[in-house]
């Protein structure tokens, strides 16, 4: 087969695919207006002027003014403090006992009994171990792999960097 | 007789070529490039907005015949000749390439 006849047999592939793919549209579109999904995402007009995006200073794509709340203040339901709205949530997990820190904290409390040494040293390396924080079985077993730890681990010196900073 | 002998030299080649053809077009099919071709040619038609332009002329169609009436028919008739039109060039040159480039391998 020479070269011409080789580009037309080519285009005509081409035709080929070309036409599947118009087909392919059509039965798809065929299918969604017969479903009724084809429309979904059409809106009038009007709305799509209330919902569009904003673009000026200091407000955000809604058009809200976004620090707003950075300086307001919030009264702990637990204690009654009044605290600041961006150390509020930090402040409930100590304050409600829940969260990872603070089942750490109170049981390192608990394990060094009257001893008031509270090394945070060892946070890092306990991140997975205390992820079970309901169950009490847990936080037994994890006193024993504590002591089995490498004493040399490379997360021993980073938590030790830590301690200095 | 000379163009007997010439209708039918004529004849052998014009099958010669047909069933190059076919044995071109079944190698496509088989080898999975006919597949490939067609997953390509859609990807490029989504990026380029093609599809986004049928789709529009879909629902010009769509709002002519009613949505209870409208029929496959109707939207090929509709809008696969503009679709073959509104193709890139620079789509139809990529295809074409690896088009070509699966021919001179496979035809012997």
């Amino acid at each position: 087969m020479d070269n011409s006849k080789m580009e037309g047999f080519a285009q005509e592939i081409l035709s080929d695919l070309v036409e599947d793919a118009c087909l392919g549209l059509c039965f798809e579109v065929h299918r969604a207006v017969k479903q009724g999904y084809f429309f979904l995402d059409d809106t009038d007009q009007e709305s799509m002027k209330d919902f569009e995006i904003v673009d000026q200073p200091g407000v955000d794509i809604f058009g809200q003014v976004y620090n707003q709340w950075k300086n307001k203040e919030c009264v702990c339901p637990n204690c009654s403090r009044s605290i600041a709205a961006s150390r509020f949530a930090p402040h409930l997990e100590k304050c409600l006992g829940m969260g990872r820190n603070s089942s750490r904290i109170a049981n390192r409390r608990i394990a060094s009994g009257n001893n008031t040494n509270k090394s945070e040293s060892d946070q890092e390396d306990n991140d997975d171990v205390n992820d079970n924080d309901w169950s009490y079985g847990a936080e037994k077993k994890a006193k024993k792999r504590k002591s089995d730890k490498n004493p040399n681990s490379p997360r021993r010196s980073k938590s030790m960097k830590h301690k200095n900073d | 007789m000379n163009v007997l002998l010439y209708y039918n030299t004529y004849l052998i080649n014009m099958s010669k070529e047909s069933q190059m053809r076919a044995a071109i077009n079944q190698k496509l099919i088989e080898m999975g490039e006919r597949e490939r071709l067609k997953e390509l040619l859609r990807a490029k038609l989504i990026e380029c907005g093609w599809r986004d332009q049928l789709k529009a002329l879909c629902k010009d169609v769509i709002k002519e015949k009613g949505i209870e009436n409208v029929t496959v028919e109707d939207l090929v008739a509709g809008v696969t000749p503009k679709g073959r039109a509104l193709v890139p060039d620079s789509v139809k040159k990529e295809l074409l390439q690896r088009i070509r480039a699966f021919l001179a391998q496979h035809s012997t």
